[in-house]
């Protein structure tokens, strides 16, 4: 069993790469599960991904895809994790939705959760994550922990008064001095709902600090793949992950890459294709020079994936796109 | 675009948001205006363009006319509190910004119109001719700005609600505020930019002021099949399946500035100069 995680900025082509990715896996024969955020269109219905829900549906032989769906993970989330009295109530919630997208890291952790089950089940030999962007997808490594230290820290501690509350302190929530001023801010309907929401929360703090531990031992054995282009901000993304305890990619992908030998060609062209050369050899030469700084930093081979003019709009499309890479070693990615 | 008193800038992450916000507040800069340029979620990307280390919440001078500035908790929190809530003492604020922080990550709206709360604070009190926002990317620009009406529905009295009003007006204010989309020729950030425009226009929230589509390419004219097979046939293909490609997002986009895509440029600072000076020439 392995886990994969394909990671690296907005745009750079994540979701279309754990698409051929795990095409690649299925063709030889690995049972795989890959798991995705927000595909585009045309890469989604050809996958057959336009019809696909949050639990596995078989997309080709072999292959299965899921997308995540972070509210639904965050009540199922609730419902494991938290008491069993506490949960139901905590997911009817007015603020449940809104709290649980605004927590640090939130879409993250849900995803690692999702990703954590499917393993567990034994069902796939390979899962396949296409992590969600924000941050770089760096947010997808640190969520357990920011998980832990938001409902166990001591801003909730503060709020709710030391150590596990009793309900009625929501009676009493604007006795102290501050929380006068926060009533007269906010008004006393808002601030009580949010504490009791709070408390509940709180109550749920040991189920799921256990459950983030169980995450992030999967996360650390996971192999972790960063995807980038060799423009700046992909680039300073995928730095992260090389300062990241526990983060160190297994392989660095080059996207859109341009061929160096545009930039040394000398041949003669007619206007404006000699013109039109030299400008695209400039651009193959700016990024191979970003590339060659970037390896040499982190003493890295990435692997190449050449600049196709259209996202891989079906099967075979993906798989031309796999075949055309260079430098991408699949069986050490699927072991 | 650049006689209003405000625009927000957002996008797909990765299509060059933050390099029109700092290409724009160079150029308003260089016009002779007061220009102020707001990271409002991530100050990274901005930072970058206007070539600095980092943005602080404390204006940051960037060339004669321009600062800069980072929207930071808990700073913002404060000079919300202390500012628009009229919180009358600095000893106040500790524990009245933890239980005001712990309501902004648990109710809807809040943490949002503290953000853009800031922005059009700063475009209220007169300071600056211009104030350029690096807003949120477009999946969250929408809970920006319906958040002061977000936040009226919910808070059902204090000094909060009373605040909400001026927000919404000055954002729907069509002489004052713009919001600008960026977007490249491509499948998502196309899609996601007329799902934006749609939302913002059916609920009202702020005028248009431009759809920007960065990077384009220009059609390559002449018979690439004359060319020999080697380099130069195979930039020529790629360009012109590359501008075919564009062309076809572009379709689906109202009529809007074009930014060429630079060639071999390698630092976002070069990337915003370049670009500062087109819409000098626009």
């Amino acid at each position: 069993m392995s886990a994969v995680l394909i990671t690296g900025g907005g745009g750079v082509g994540k979701t279309t790469l754990s698409a051929g990715l795990a095409l690649a896996a299925a063709n030889r024969g690995i049972t795989t599960l890959v798991m995705t955020i927000d595909p585009a269109k045309r890469l989604a219905s050809a996958l057959g991904l336009d019809v696909l829900g949050s639990d596995p549906t078989p997309l080709a032989d072999n292959l299965w895809g899921a997308m995540l769906d972070a509210t639904r993970s965050w009540n199922d989330i609730a419902r494991r994790y938290a008491p069993p009295d506490v949960g139901p109530r905590l997911t009817a919630n007015p603020f449940f939705e809104a709290a649980t997208q605004h927590f640090p890291a939130s879409q993250s952790f849900a995803a690692a959760e999702e990703m954590t089950v499917h393993i567990e089940s034994g069902q796939w030999d390979v899962i396949l994550v296409d992590t969600p962007p924000a941050a770089g997808g760096i947010e997808f490594f640190t969520s357990p922990a920011r998980m832990r230290s938001l409902l166990g820290g001591r801003l909730l501690k503060w709020l709710t008064g030391g150590s596990l509350p009793g309900r009625r302190l929501v009676y009493h929530f604007t006795a102290r001095p501050a929380l006068r001023i926060a009533d007269a801010a906010l008004g006393s309907e808002l601030l009580e709902a949010v504490a009791e929401f709070l408390i509940d929360l709180r109550a749920a703090y040991d189920g799921i600090a256990k459950r983030s531990r169980e995450i992030e031992h999967h996360l650390a054995a996971a192999h972790k793949v960063v995807v980038t282009t060799a423009d700046p901000a992909p680039l300073s993304e995928a730095t992260k992950f090389f300062e990241l305890e526990n983060g160190t990619p297994d392989l660095v992908v080059f996207n859109r890459v341009l061929p160096e030998s545009w930039y040394h060609a000398t041949t003669a062209a007619p206007a404006p294709f000699g013109d039109n050369l030299v400008r695209w050899g400039t651009e193959a030469h700016r990024q191979a020079e970003a590339r060659r700084r970037f390896s040499a930093r982190w003493h890295v081979e990435p692997a190449t994936i050449p600049w196709l003019p259209q996202t891989p709009s079906d099967l075979e499309k993906l798989e031309q796109m796999i075949d055309s890479a260079a430098g991408l070693d699949l069986d050490r990615l699927f072991s | 675009m650049l006689d209003k008193r405000l625009l927000i800038i957002t996008g797909k992450g990765g299509v060059g948001k933050s390099a029109v916000t700092a290409a724009l507040a160079l150029r308003a800069a260089y016009d002779g205006k007061r220009v102020l340029a707001i990271a409002m979620t991530d100050d990274a990307g901005l930072a970058v363009h206007l070539g600095i280390e980092q943005l602080r919440y404390r204006p940051t001078h960037i060339i004669s006319g321009l600062e800069a500035v980072a929207i930071e908790r808990p700073e913002a929190l404060n000079e919300y509190l202390r500012v628009q809530l009229g919180v009358p003492r600095l000893a106040q604020l500790g524990p009245l910004a933890r239980a005001f922080d712990a309501v902004a990550s648990t109710a809807p709206g809040i943490r949002e119109v503290i953000t853009i709360g800031k922005v059009l604070y700063e475009t209220r009190k007169g300071t600056w001719d211009l104030v350029v926002a690096d807003g949120p990317p477009t999946g969250q620009i929408g809970s920006h700005l319906r958040a002061p009406a977000t936040v009226a529905r919910l808070v059902g009295a204090g000094k909060v609600l009373d605040q909400t009003g001026w927000m919404a007006r000055l954002l729907r204010d069509t002489t004052t505020t713009g919001l600008i989309v960026v977007t490249t020729a491509e499948e998502l950030p196309v899609t996601e930019t007329l799902e934006s425009l749609v939302a913002v226009d059916e609920e009202n929230l702020v005028g248009i002021e431009n759809v920007i589509v960065n990077r384009t390419l220009d059609p390559l004219d002449g018979d690439i099949d004359q060319l020999g097979d080697g380099p130069a046939k195979q930039a020529a293909l790629l360009h012109s399946a590359l501008f075919d490609e564009q062309e076809r997002w572009i379709a689906h986009l109202p009529d809007g500035p074009r930014v060429p895509y630079f060639f071999g440029l390698h630092t976002p600072s070069e990337v915003a100069a370049r670009m500062a000076d087109l819409w000098g020439m626009l």
